[in-house]
């Protein structure tokens, strides 16, 4: 990529004629990609006109090129003092410092060239996290997959979010807000006697609050008590009506206390309130299932099959069928699913069970 | 005029709100094991699955008298072969008499049982008269070798390991007597659960040190002995086709789910698809549970299973099937549909909210409030002795499990017990002749635990002790009906244990009985008009 940059600016140039030849002596050695030969002639051009800046740079660049970002830094600022505008080198010396740590000192070089990457990093590390997570989603409209970039957006992201969370708790600690950012710290902890003492502080602080009643049910969940997770679902889908998950949660609730009916009508509701969720469409056609429904069980599970085809949830929906087909006498179909059900038992990554 | 309310009224009317324990824990005089398990920071897998128990009337003096497996003595340098120091005392299995005022006296010595062998750390226990000669005999597991016990009618016994050839070696660990091919003669069936020893243990967890799960060590085979007759036995493991499919066996119960008159085996694993060993009645066994939908859970996933009962919860006359399991998962109901397959009723039998959050060991279908209802007990304790540091919502202590079955569906109901406990083996028997179901658990590094049912309401009961002539002489594999209600003869199941070999029948209100009895060898006998509230012996008539 150095080479880009460099080979322009050798036209026009005012130096001294040696210190050109052994400038241009350095460029001949860069095509042949002789890197300590390439530094031998520019550091000489450097020393035998201290005020050339394309010397400067290209030593600069040829460090870079031997990953010795630190050697680098020295010519490339020389090289700014002498040119302050030269593109190049702003952008080898953001790099540079960013890679030896001096991340603060980096951002003027980096953003005056609008290496987006690179200042998204620099800012991540001076905890400028806001502007990182700009920076980071310009980078991926250009570069969508890239994996670097995709685990900086999400780190920016996660320590943008703490950053805001700690800043709640400490300024109001005794809000519902603070508490229920509490209560889910203790939920992603596992620790749910103090995710449930949070999350119902918070809702004897503002019972209105949208969410709580489904945070505070989850908890319930984990810890298997099922009628309370139910009534906090039911609290949630009679607070937001039109949330699917809410409807989801009191539908899975219902179905594991045994309550097919009921769970049903809620699965069903979460259906309509948001289509083509595959986890609500194997609730759905498991309720339907139980509730003596298999005409609802089939068309479900089959849903589930045309938006997912090789996750662990289609296996289960194959082996729903399976059973379902197997109880209606149908042993060609029951035993195409199974066949399905065992093929991908084989491709699919199962859940670990908790070490026993 | 109404007369005052009382604070004495106040008080009776609170305590009739509040539904009574159906058990009262009560002490067991002359009883001082102590279950040496022997945790060590290695964390030995064979530490956390021991205490195996049975009820047994050994001396047939009408008691029901109790056997303890103990453990034995592990060292943190633990090296095959390992020793276990069971020549020690501390480390014995133990049988108490039990004495007509209800005490027991420790008769391990008197009968023969003080040396369990160095080198077998003890698992469980099986109990069936597989000589015919009416005294129980004793089938001890163990990590290392099995030991078979003869009961020689005098109070003693004899171990004629050897000369039965039933010794097995690996890791066993339920087992049980049934009769496969109708001979008369009672077979063995023993689980093994995995591929293990000392020297190839295992840590898992990390930083967390714990117990690793059961696929970090390879399967292994069950073996099936079959009864010559003649005091020995023969391995048809692999002629049977018992031995073609590996696995984690942990439990095994016996009924006839198909009603062909041949008695089936079901395999509890552990971290994996169950096994349900279907008998062909021409001497082998076809494992047929993935097709017949009592393999794995309804969303297509296999189970830690461990405990296991073959009886019919539902009262329709058809053997069902609840295995015990690890917590997040429900503890598995397979109902018999009567058409050679079962379908997986956790959720609809009321399992889901009760069971999800624990961890089940031994498990008992009985009706332990005679209201004409199998009701449901399990034993409950995590795996992992530091689970509440890995997971804060479980505990590794738990209490039992005691669910009342209403109509086939259960409800949680108060045990009496009041300390978690780390329990692991579940028998059940009526140990004090009174008509109601007792249940002794036994619990890690500390002394077995006896319920005694308070037999709180005037409901009725009929307890039958079948005595087979051309059967097996235990009645073994025969099916019991009485006024609708449905058991399967056997001393088999929960897990590691041996229950009390009586069949017992709550009647609820009904004032007679009607008995019907399908024996192995295919004789039906039907007793009418039968006295409830008594032990009744039905003999098989001695010919066709």
């Amino acid at each position: 990529m150095i080479h880009f940059f460099l080979f322009a600016w050798l036209t026009g140039q005012s130096a001294a004629p040696d210190a050109l030849q052994h400038l241009q002596a350095g460029l001949e050695a860069r095509k042949q990609h002789q890197v300590d030969a390439e530094i031998t002639e520019f550091r000489k051009a450097t020393e035998l006109d201290p005020s050339l800046a394309d010397a400067f740079v290209n030593l600069g660049a040829a460090y870079m090129e031997k990953h010795d970002y630190g050697a680098a830094i020295a010519p490339l600022k020389r090289a700014l003092e002498l040119s302050p505008d030269l593109p190049a080198a702003h952008q080898f010396l953001g790099y540079a410092l960013l890679s030896q740590g001096y991340a603060a000192e980096a951002i003027p070089h980096l953003e005056r060239v609008g290496a987006r990457d690179a200042l998204g990093i620099a800012q991540l590390q001076t905890g400028q996290l806001l502007e990182a997570v700009g920076n980071f989603n310009e980078a991926l409209a250009k570069r969508p997959n890239d994996p670097d970039l995709l685990y900086y957006l999400g780190r920016a992201g996660g320590l943008l979010s703490k950053s805001a969370i700690d800043t709640l708790i400490a300024a109001y600690p005794d809000s519902a807000r603070a508490h229920e950012a509490l209560g889910e710290n203790y939920f992603v902890l596992r620790q749910m006697p103090q995710a449930e003492k949070e999350f119902q502080e918070a809702l004897r602080l503002r019972p209105e609050l949208p969410g709580l009643h489904l945070e505070l049910g989850q908890v319930y969940a984990n810890s298997a008590q099922w009628p309370k997770a139910e009534d906090e679902f039911r609290a949630e889908a009679k607070l937001q009506p039109g949330n699917a998950e809410a409807a989801y949660r009191l539908g899975s609730a219902l179905l594991q206390e045994g309550k097919m009916h009921e769970a049903r009508q809620q699965l069903e509701r979460a259906d309509a309130l948001k289509p083509n969720m595959p986890e609500t469409l194997y609730s759905l056609g498991k309720a339907a299932s139980l509730d003596g429904d298999a005409v609802l069980a089939e068309k479900s599970w089959n849903k589930l099959l045309e938006i997912e085809r090789d996750t662990s949830l289609s296996a289960q929906a194959h082996f729903g069928l399976a059973t379902l087909y197997r109880k209606q006498g149908n042993t060609v179909k029951a035993r195409q699913e199974m066949q399905e059900y065992q093929k991908l038992q084989t491709k699919v990554p199962q859940p670990q069970n908790p070490p026993n | 005029m109404l007369r005052q309310f009382t604070r004495r009224d106040f008080l009776s009317f609170a305590a009739l709100a509040a539904a009574a324990p159906i058990f009262e824990v009560k002490p067991l005089r002359g009883i001082d094991f102590i279950l040496q398990n022997s945790a060590t920071s290695q964390k030995y897998l064979i530490e956390t699955m021991s205490g195996g128990a049975a009820l047994l009337d050994y001396n047939n003096d009408g008691l029901l008298d109790i056997f303890l497996v103990n453990g034995g003595r592990i060292t943190n340098s633990l090296h095959v072969p390992e020793n276990f120091d069971r020549r020690n005392p501390r480390y014995w299995n133990r049988l108490y008499r039990q004495n007509r005022d209800g005490g027991f006296t420790d008769v391990t010595e008197a009968a023969g049982l003080a040396n369990a062998g160095n080198g077998n750390y003890g698992m469980g226990v099986a109990v069936g008269d597989y000589d015919n000669d009416g005294y129980p005999d004793l089938y001890v597991t163990s990590y290392g070798k099995n030991v078979l016990y003869h009961n020689n009618g005098d109070g003693t016994f004899t171990d004629v390991t050897a000369k039965a050839g039933v010794a097995a070696g690996g890791w066993s660990v339920s087992a049980g007597f049934v009769d496969i091919d109708n001979d008369g003669h009672l077979d063995l069936f023993v689980t093994r659960y995995m591929d293990w020893d000392a020297d190839h243990n295992k840590i898992c967890g990390g930083d967390w040190h714990t117990y690793c799960p059961p696929n970090a060590f390879p399967a292994t085979t069950n073996i099936l002995y079959r009864n010559r007759g003649d005091g020995t036995f023969e391995d048809i493991s692999e002629r049977a086709g018992i031995a073609a499919k590996k696995g984690r066996a942990l439990g095994v119960a016996f009924a006839d789910y198909d009603g062909d008159g041949f008695t089936d085996i079901f395999v509890s694993n552990d971290g994996m698809q169950q096994y349900l060993f279907h008998n062909n009645g021409d001497g082998t066994l076809k494992e047929c549970a993935l097709e017949s939908g009592a393999g794995l859970t309804s969303d297509g996933k296999g189970l830690s299973g461990m405990g296991i009962v073959f009886q019919d919860y539902d009262n329709d006359g058809r053997p069902d099937v609840v295995v015990t399991e690890l917590p997040r998962e429900l503890y598995a109901v397979y109902h018999n549909d009567g058409d050679g397959s079962f379908s997986y009723r956790s959720l609809e039998s009321g399992l889901g909210s009760l069971t999800s959050g624990s961890s089940g060991w031994g498990v008992g279908l009985e009706d332990f409030d005679n209201a004409g209802w199998k009701d449901l007990f399990v034993a409950q304790s995590h795996v992992l002795d530091n689970v509440q540091q890995i997971d804060a919502s479980l505990r590794y202590k738990e209490l039992p499990l005691l669910a009342l079955n209403h109509n086939g569906r259960f409800e949680r109901a108060d045990s009496g017990v009041t300390t978690p406990l780390a329990a692991r083996g579940a028998a059940f028997g009526d140990i004090n002749n009174d008509g109601w179901m007792d249940v002794l658990i036994t619990t890690l590094g500390g002394p077995p635990v006896l319920l005694l049912n308070r037999a709180a309401s005037g409901n009725h009961w009929l307890s039958i002790t079948l005595r087979g002539t051309r059967s097996n002489r235990d009645g073994y594999g025969a099916r019991v009906r009485v006024n609708g209600q449905t058991r399967f003869a056997t001393s088999a199941g929960s897990y590691i244990c041996a229950n009390d070999k009586r069949l017992h029948f709550g009647l609820g209100s009904a004032e007679k009985a009607t008995v019907e009895v399908l024996w192995p060898s295919g004789a039906k006998q039907i007793l009418n008009d039968v006295r409830i509230d008594q032990f009744l012996e039905v003999r098989e008539p001695e010919h066709a």
